[in-house]
């Protein structure tokens, strides 16, 4: 079903110059400076981009165009990554001697792992490099750099508009046309915080990432410790069944973002900068009639029938725009905190979008151009 | 008015946030990565191998003896001692020294390993204790985080466990 | 043995113990921080739940003290019988931090009463002195190498009570680190606070659960 047109053709695409702009701006260097495989996929991830924020512009409308852009980076940040494994180290798994040297690239989900030792002590519990190197250019002070930036601009939205993992069970939990399981107990939506606590404290106590070195379902499409003993056997074990019901299964019966709401550490700690965001989604209580279409569209059961009463989402809504979206009443809303609830939607929404879809060009749309780089440089030399 | 005075600072805090959006990839993540690296945080031991106690300089190359790591009451692994072959590039295809590990004078262990003119060449070495404080390890590569001997970059980083009750 | 004049031992457990506290602090953590978080919220409430705690461990540094005192020696790190009750204390901390969430040991209920759920999620339970002791016990006779030291420097007095002073005034250096974790009292204490910290509370006892029992199966095969 195509959605309706909520702005001439020609307002939409005045809209559009700025964020245009953007990723000439963004891809530009890179394109310069890059082999043909990558210009091409500059100039097609630069497309891209411009012509999913166009169809926002023209459909008004945020959900299904967003989507599309966070499932193709759940897709392609790792045919990216696991190429340059194989291409630098021959597989997937990371030998200690990569711990060791300092070249394992930071991933951002160890940040709250991070805070009590390196308060406590000024140590940093992770096997990579402070500072970029040659052959570790994601070193720690540069992924946090990134990562604390956009968490500024976007909050918890980092989670709709910068997770490279979470496009995988977004596009999982799209793929079948109903849920066949309808009921959750509301009350897993409070299990990330639960495992947040608990691998926090864990970490400091055993002085390593214990999400990382033995929760973390994203390992088996990124890399993981080399399998050489019982106990890496026993992790990797635990990291394929977790990927298999929380990123694959569950979605797939449930339509939701399982491991995103109901498992994911780092999209609880996320939530905090919630409460500094300016940004968020409300609930015009003059025009809802209680339909719970908003309830049922949100991936993380980040709204509840009291929440709604109270005219707002909870703390973990991560700003897909799936509840504004699916709402016939126009009674979900983009909103600007201290605003008027209603008074300018429209005019929230773009102020989020530009700021949210510049971080996702900039960030994303390297992660996409890498992967369509990747891509193309395995069609070609097939 | 207080309704009013809300909305402005709300669309205000809107626009500085499309403004620091703007900032990020010229400006913010640049200046937080600096800040980041320069307040002083240091890697882990167990990952770092921890810090140098002092240096044995040889005929082209020099040798790091490392202070001793020890796990933390609950995390996993042995105490150990990190020695640093630096650079690797300048190592004869041999190496045979007694090394003083713990800085009283004597030498403790003699290492031996051959050192590969591939630098992806996995190795093998020796480590013979010279006194009853330290085992002998035979084929030690990189085994574990106490237990190593690899090419890092352009050095080579051997580690010695230490006995647990030291 | 040297006989260390006291004076000059006392100031060491203080210090000692002040240098050691926050790695006290971080390996108590996971016990202690969710429990008092699934507790009704109020300072004093917790100060009074945090004092049994506290008191509880007390205890347990005082027997280790004295243990080693009358055993005439200090426990060396490479005793293996160590491993055996490190591997013990981590299982029944594990029992002690699932008991709490679900409400085990369960009172019978009387007649006309609804049973207890299973698991008690959802509703702040009022503290309950016996957990507070249990896991405070366990915490303190739990012999990591900072008490291992102080174990060391105990033994070298001339008296069964220096002794225990010594471990007293070294538990005191530590206990000021703990002070901080009062102000958990003041975090409002909504159903969600209640869920998340008990829903902890059971990870971290399966966490303790799982690593003790690989300590005793490694003691068993190993020896």
């Amino acid at each position: 079903m195509s959605a309706p047109a909520f702005r001439s053709v020609g307002r939409s695409m005045l809209l559009t110059v700025p964020m245009a702009l953007w990723s000439l701006l963004m891809f530009t260097p890179s394109f310069l400076h890059a082999g043909p495989d990558s210009r091409i996929a500059c100039g097609v991830v630069a497309a891209f981009m411009t012509v999913l924020f166009y169809q926002m512009m023209r459909t008004g409308t945020t959900y299904r165009w967003r989507r599309y852009f966070f499932v193709a980076l759940g897709l392609l940040f790792p045919v990216g990554f696991i190429a340059s494994l194989v291409a630098v180290r021959g597989s997937m798994s990371i030998p200690i001697e990569r711990m060791v040297s300092g070249d394992t690239p930071f991933c951002y989900m160890v940040t709250p792992m991070l805070i009590i030792p390196a308060a406590l002590t000024r140590t940093l519990i992770f096997p990579g490099s402070i500072l970029p190197t040659a052959s570790n250019p994601h070193s720690i002070a540069a992924m946090i750099g990134i990562w604390l930036a956009m968490t500024l601009v976007l909050g918890k939205a980092w989670c709709s508009y910068a997770c490279f993992f979470g496009g995988i069970e977004e596009g999982f939990a799209a793929l079948p046309k109903h849920a066949r399981i309808r009921k959750l107990d509301p009350r897993f939506r409070l299990a990330p915080w639960a495992i947040l606590l608990a691998v926090v404290l864990l970490s400091a106590v055993m002085f390593e990432p214990v999400y990382c070195m033995w929760l973390c379902p994203f390992k088996t499409v990124t890399e993981f410790p080399a399998v050489r003993d019982a106990e890496t056997a026993l992790q990797f074990g635990i990291f394929v069944a977790l990927f298999l019901g929380l990123v694959v299964a569950l979605p797939l019966l449930t339509k939701k973002r399982t491991q995103c709401g109901f498992f994911c550490p780092f999209g609880a700690f996320q939530s905090l900068f919630n409460k500094i965001n300016v940004f968020d989604i409300r609930f015009d209580r003059t025009k809802c009639v209680d339909c719970g279409s908003c309830r049922s569209a949100c991936p993380t059961m980040a709204i509840t029938a009291e929440s709604v009463r109270e005219g707002k989402t909870l703390l973990n809504c991560m700003k897909c725009g799936a509840c504004v979206d699916s709402c016939k009443k126009d009674a979900a809303v983009w909103h600007v905190k201290g605003t008027a609830v209603a008074g300018k939607p429209e005019r929230a929404r773009l102020l989020f979008l530009y700021g949210a879809w510049a971080m996702a060009t900039m960030f994303g749309g390297s992660v996409l151009a890498h992967g369509v780089a990747t891509l193309i440089h395995f069609v070609a030399r097939n | 008015m207080r309704k009013r005075i809300l909305a402005v600072a709300g669309y205000v805090a809107a626009a500085l946030t499309l403004f620091v959006a703007l900032s990020v990839p010229f400006v913010l993540m640049g200046g937080i990565a600096k800040a980041f690296a320069q307040a002083g945080f240091n890697l882990a031991p167990v990952y770092s191998g921890g810090t140098v106690a002092r240096t044995i300089e040889r005929n082209g190359y020099r040798i790091q003896v490392y202070q001793p790591v020890r796990p933390r009451p609950f995390q996993n692994g042995e105490p150990f001692v990190q020695v640093a072959f630096v650079p690797a590039s300048a190592l004869p295809a041999q190496i045979c020294e007694e090394i003083d590990l713990d800085g009283y004078g004597r030498p403790d262990v003699r290492v031996s390993f051959a050192v590969p003119s591939n630098p992806q060449t996995p190795m093998r070495g020796d480590v013979q204790a010279l006194n009853d404080r330290y085992d002998t390890l035979t084929g030690i590569g990189a085994d574990s985080y106490s237990r190593f001997l690899a090419r890092t970059g352009d050095r080579i980083v051997l580690r010695i466990p230490l006995p647990r009750h030291d | 043995m040297t006989i260390l004049p006291f004076t000059m031992a006392a100031g060491e457990a203080l210090a000692l113990g002040f240098a050691t506290g926050p790695v006290c602090v971080a390996t108590c953590g996971p016990v202690v921080v969710p429990w008092m978080l699934a507790q009704s919220e109020g300072v004093r409430r917790h100060g009074l739940q945090l004092g049994l705690f506290m008191t509880a461990r007390l205890t347990g540094y005082l027997l280790f003290g004295a243990a080693v005192w009358l055993a005439g020696a200090a426990i060396p790190r490479a005793w293996t019988g160590r491993s055996w009750l490190l591997g013990a204390v981590q299982v029944l901390l594990a029992v002690s931090l699932a008991a709490y969430p679900t409400g085990w040991p369960r009172r019978r209920p009387k007649c006309a009463q609804r049973p207890e759920p299973l698991v008690q999620i959802g509703e702040p339970m009022r503290g309950k002195a016996r957990s507070a002791l249990a896991l405070g016990f366990l915490t303190g006779i739990n012999i990591c190498p900072p008490f291992l030291v102080a174990g060391v420097r105990a033994v070298q007095l001339d008296s069964l009570s220096a002794s225990l002073l010594f471990f007293a005034l070294f538990f005191v250096g530590t206990a000021v680190w703990f002070l901080p974790l009062l102000s958990l009292g003041l975090l409002r204490r909504t159903p969600a606070v209640v869920t998340v910290a008990r829903a902890a509370a059971l990870l971290l006892a399966c966490w303790y659960g799982f690593s003790g029992v690989l300590v005793l199966i490694e003691r068993v095969i190993y020896g």
